[in-house]
């Protein structure tokens, strides 16, 4: 088990930033569909992108830390 | 330790908030109601629910008894007896009939347009649909109108104020009485879940709003009269 997954006797700060990320970009999506005068697929487009780039980053972050 | 318990915790905490966004999906989860404007916190679909079911959430019901003060706009102009939407401001018979729509998210709370007495108060209920009223456009429209009907004698004239409901909500409060004196702005009464308010004018006002326009009870003025010169 690298430090990705686990470190120290808790949760490795990669799948840890990852889960985080998603769960925050999942509600973030929500609000944005409430409150935005868009369509739905143009905004699914743009969430996706937004999701990759952000797992992107901490991939890229952690594979720089390490 | 402390560490895996402070990602635990986190990461249990949006669990939490996604499992409750899957909860109440298509509505907004709790967490983000407070945030959301109010037509975006109570979307129609769901209060259309809410009336079928019969049960209302305590903090819309909260939000549409609001009571709010309103400073009357200076002058004797016609002020609007409702907030809303003007849907139609049909002249038949020397009568302007100046339709204002409520939404749900509306004010519900009536205001007198103008000052003077209150001469009479009509109530009709069911007969009422099969005699005067039809031809209505703004009566039409509703499966089983109940009325109120509140007749002023003011200086510009005879003036009346309809608050229309239907058969999901007949519930209409009136805090006038016959004979009664009234100031501008006063507050009439109040339709409880109901949708439509007309203003009854004499054809010799002139009209200052447009069908599409937001009204304000006792704010907006909506008619003036011309000043003899």
């Amino acid at each position: 088990m690298n430090a990705f997954w686990w470190t120290s006797g808790h949760l490795g700060w990669g799948v840890f930033a990852l889960a985080a990320f998603t769960g925050i970009w999942g509600l973030f999506f929500d609000l944005c569909w409430r409150l935005l005068a868009i369509r739905i697929g143009r905004l699914w487009a743009l969430m996706t992108i937004g999701w990759m780039l952000g797992i992107g980053c901490i991939l890229f972050g952690f594979y720089l830390a390490v | 330790m402390l560490l895996l318990i402070v990602q635990l915790i986190i990461l249990g905490v949006l669990a939490g908030a996604l499992i409750l966004w899957g909860c109440y999906f298509p509505y907004p989860s709790p967490l983000i109601r407070g945030g959301l404007p109010p037509r975006k916190r109570w979307p129609e679909t769901q209060i259309r629910n809410w009336l079928e079911m019969g049960g209302f959430q305590q903090a819309f019901l909260n939000y549409f008894y609001r009571d709010p003060e309103r400073t009357p706009t200076p002058g004797n102009n016609i002020l609007a007896p409702s907030d809303g939407l003007i849907t139609s401001a049909e002249l038949r018979d020397g009568v302007r009939y100046l339709v204002i729509a409520l939404s749900f998210w509306d004010m519900h709370v009536q205001r007198s347009p103008a000052s003077g007495s209150v001469i009479k108060v009509e109530t009709k209920g069911m007969d009422f649909m099969d005699g005067e009223g039809r031809e209505f456009a703004f009566l039409r429209e509703k499966p089983c109108p109940v009325q109120k009907r509140i007749i002023f004698s003011t200086d510009s004239g005879e003036i009346a104020v309809r608050l229309i409901t239907s058969l999901a909500a007949r519930r209409i409060e009136i805090w006038v009485k016959e004979h009664e004196a009234i100031v501008r702005g006063q507050r009439i009464g109040r339709i409880l879940l109901g949708s439509t308010v007309v203003l009854e004018l004499p054809a010799t006002l002139n009209i200052s709003v447009l069908v599409g326009e937001r009204v304000k009870a006792g704010e907006t003025v909506v008619a003036w009269e011309m000043s003899p010169a």
